[in-house]
């Protein structure tokens, strides 16, 4: 599975959405609120053994800067 | 169900937003009557002024007696223990913030001990397994005021729905053990009585430790019951013989002690103990035994077994916690072993008679029908919980359930049975929900397995049909829903004399029958209406 693609599943089950959209961002999708935010920040840490900045979580409003910020970490 | 979560920190992660919703950070000004149930998850705060923060802790208390004076006293109410998950000192000697904590815990379980709806959780269960660093990710705490790490939020999810699981007092019924290099070290057949470990030194004494740990286990209703590949003889005379032995033969409420696979063994024990496979656990060193059953009986939980005698232990403490516990133990779990047992005493006299009238006449048997009250409510939601196969409509309710029915005029009754091997305790119910003046609607009617197969279903219903005649009811309806496991009851009532009016595409059947004459009840029961 590629990055998007397990980015798009992690974003899912997060939320609790069927579908989620490469569009999606904190301001079009109802369930990215601030608490679902932080959730999706400490399942990416875990599914990428990464570790984010409180800054970095900050940025990532939206689906492709998340995986920026992604790309940027691996 | 809707449940509302009185909080002080950032918990929407540990129960999500799906019919939850949550009280403002440490804020009990709402109290939504219209919540079907409560639960208190207060975290100690961060504050590192010792004295501060004692205080703090003791307003929860305050804040929470208001709270549960404010909700419904039928409406489950679940409060969790306080953890200090960052005890801060500055002196060995502070124990301002401990005392505090302790003294919200005690009140809180007195609580649960005054009022029937209150249920206590030990979060420390959750916490004692994580140390320190885990618990807290600074990280996580600072952006959203959520104490407990996030990455925890699984692992709380799933200790959650075990802790629910006890409090609606499921657990596995029966736990079927092997012998050699399980109960005890080494081969009774090769090793001889004296020869197998068990007391003294290690590693015998790991295995006498283990030996009374189960012992405990079955006092708490566990049955316990003996599948292995032994002389039964052997296995008798070191019973009998060797004086390390903590259980014994009266202890197992089973035996299968023979040649035959374990599988058919297993399969015979649940038949004989009228129980289903789905309820047993089954612990054998052997992985090929394990194998063998988990391949030929996967309802049956087979756990792996620990290699080392020292790993017992630890390994027990996990077995209660994923199979055995419940919230608490009724008096009828009490007895269990010693029930189980009078009844195959009971099938052992049953054949020296020649009629079943006869054999019921003989067991003098005694039926109190008793209305539901605070003392047996827990009992009667539990067999709502458990019963499975003598049970018409299987619809299951907690103690909140039964007592939201009463306040709604409900008549609740449970019949407690004994004859002359013992007393069985409360071991049936029935609910009758009046529908109008005159028409009354059995809305659940259920009865132990153990005590089947004397006619005590006949007379009990009788008894309470006869009762609700007198109360001025005069027709009767009720609902057969088929299960899985419901198949011998499916025509109870066409056996009672109703007339089934209507079947759903479901197999559920619809009944009617009209009150006019008293129910005659044969007169081997000595029958009391309390």
């Amino acid at each position: 599975m590629n990055l998007k693609d397990k980015v798009l599943e992690i974003m899912r089950k997060t939320f609790e959405m069927d579908e989620v959209s490469t569009d999606a961002s904190q301001k079009n999708c109802e369930n990215w609120d601030s608490l679902h935010h932080l959730m999706l920040a400490s399942e990416l840490e875990d599914a990428f053994d990464i570790d984010l900045e409180p800054e970095e979580i900050a940025e990532m409003t939206d689906f492709s800067k998340v995986v920026a910020m992604l790309e940027s970490k691996m | 169900m809707t449940t509302f979560v009185f909080r002080n920190q950032t918990v929407e992660a540990l129960w999500g937003y799906n019919a939850v919703t949550y009280s403002g950070y440490d804020d009990i000004s709402q109290v939504p009557a219209t919540a079907d149930r409560y639960i208190w998850c207060y975290q100690v705060p961060v504050n590192p002024d010792s004295n501060q923060l004692a205080m703090e802790i003791a307003s929860y208390r305050d804040k929470l007696d208001l709270v549960l004076d404010g909700v419904e006293a039928s409406k489950p109410f679940i409060i969790l223990s306080l953890v200090n998950l960052f005890p801060l000192r500055f002196t060995g000697n502070d124990t301002a913030v401990s005392e505090a904590i302790a003294d919200f815990n005690r009140h809180a379980v007195e609580l649960s001990r005054q009022r029937p709806n209150v249920k206590w959780v030990d979060f420390s269960d959750f916490t004692s397994r994580y140390d320190a660093e885990s618990l807290i990710n600074w990280k996580y705490y600072l952006m959203s005021q959520s104490l407990l790490n996030p990455k925890l939020t699984h692992d709380f999810q799933a200790w959650w729905q075990r802790v629910e699981g006890e409090m609606a007092m499921q657990r596995k019924k029966c736990l079927v053990l092997d012998l050699d290099n399980t109960l005890w070290g080494g081969v009774l057949g090769e090793d001889g009585v004296d020869g197998i470990q068990l007391g003294g030194d290690y590693p015998g004494k790991a295995y006498s430790y283990w030996q009374s740990a189960l012992l405990q286990l079955s006092r708490s209703g566990v049955i316990l019951a003996v599948c292995s590949k032994n002389n039964e003889a052997d296995v008798i005379e070191a019973w009998e013989k060797n004086p390390h032995m903590v259980l014994k033969r009266e202890h197992f409420s089973a035996l299968r002690i023979n040649w035959q696979d374990k599988a058919t063994n297993i399969t015979d024990i649940a038949a004989e103990l009228n129980i289903g496979l789905d309820s047993m656990v089954f612990l054998d060193d052997n992985p090929a035994e394990r194998e063998l059953v988990k391949q030929l009986l996967p309802q049956v939980e087979v756990p792996d077994f620990p290699t080392k005698p020292y790993l017992l232990m630890p390994f027990f403490k996990l077995l209660v916690e994923k199979y055995f516990r419940i919230y608490s133990v009724t008096k009828e779990d009490l007895t269990k072993t010693e029930q189980y047992r009078s009844n195959a005493l009971r099938r052992a006299e049953q054949s020296r008679f020649a009629d079943l009238d006869q054999f019921l006449y003989s067991l003098d048997m005694q039926l109190d029908v008793i209305p539901a009250d605070e003392h047996n409510l827990p009992r009667i939601a539990q067999m709502t919980q458990k019963t499975n196969q003598f049970n018409l409509t299987t619809r299951r309710y907690t103690e909140a359930d039964v007592q939201q029915r009463l306040d709604q005029g409900w008549h609740v009754y449970c019949v407690r049975v004994s004859d002359r091997f013992g007393d069985s305790g409360i071991t049936g119910a029935m609910f009758l929900q009046p529908v109008s003046g005159e028409e009354v609607n059995i809305d659940t009617l259920l009865l132990s397995c153990r005590i089947l197969g004397k006619g005590i279903e006949d007379a009990f219903v009788k008894t309470v049909l006869n009762l609700l005649r007198l109360d001025g009811y005069r027709k009767l309806m009720a609902d057969y829903i088929p299960t899985a496991k419901n198949g011998q009851t499916a025509d109870f009532y066409d056996r009672l004399g109703m007339v089934c009016v209507n079947e759903d595409k479901d197999g559920t059947k619809h009944y009617v029958m009209p009150l006019s004459g008293v129910f005659e009840i044969k007169n081997c029961y000595n029958i009391r209406v309390l």
